[in-house]
């Protein structure tokens, strides 16, 4: 039953990330939500996960994936935004 | 199907509008596109990966994290000179 709560908040939102994507008029908007994707939704599936794995070998990959993703997307949206800053004054 | 197959079905939805935004939009957006494609990805890994009881594919995940952060810095750096 938890699980089944976390998997769909953490769903939800995730999808929720997507429809910001496609929605939103410019570059820097998408990027919000793309940004938001790495980290309240994917910690539920991560929690959703290690309800199950608990700290077992596969729970500690979960926490890596997880973590990585959260630590290592700001360094990429930066460098996003900064090609997008580019393209704009460009054009 | 138990709950992480679902989870990591509905996930994959995401991919369809994803898609369409990248082929539609400008090339930066389609960037901004497949980088939330990437982490879709390594949720629906961990997903399947809970859902069919294979700890080994945990592993996956964790390398399409850091394959997909790289794809993207590199196509990044190529956008930002060269378009």
């Amino acid at each position: 039953m938890v699980v089944d709560v976390l998997l769909a908040i953490g769903v939800t939102l995730e999808l929720l990330c997507v429809t910001g994507v496609v929605v939103m008029p410019t570059t820097f908007d998408r990027l919000h939500y793309s940004a938001a994707a790495t980290t309240v939704p994917a910690f539920f599936v991560l929690a959703a996960v290690l309800w199950r794995e608990h700290l077992s070998s596969g729970g500690l990959e979960a926490i890596a994936a997880v973590g990585l993703m959260f630590l290592l997307n700001p360094i990429l949206l930066t460098a996003t935004a900064r090609a997008a800053r580019r393209q704009d004054d460009a054009t | 199907m138990n709950a992480f197959e679902t989870a990591a079905t509905a996930l994959m939805c995401g991919y369809l509008p994803l898609g369409v935004v990248a082929v539609r939009r400008r090339a930066i957006d389609g960037l901004v596109a497949l980088e939330l494609a990437g982490t879709l990805t390594v949720l629906v890994l961990l997903c399947l990966a809970e859902g069919f009881h294979r700890s080994f594919e945990y592993g996956v995940a964790v390398v399409a994290a850091v394959f997909s952060w790289v794809g993207g810095l590199v196509i990044t750096r190529f956008l930002s000179r060269w378009l």
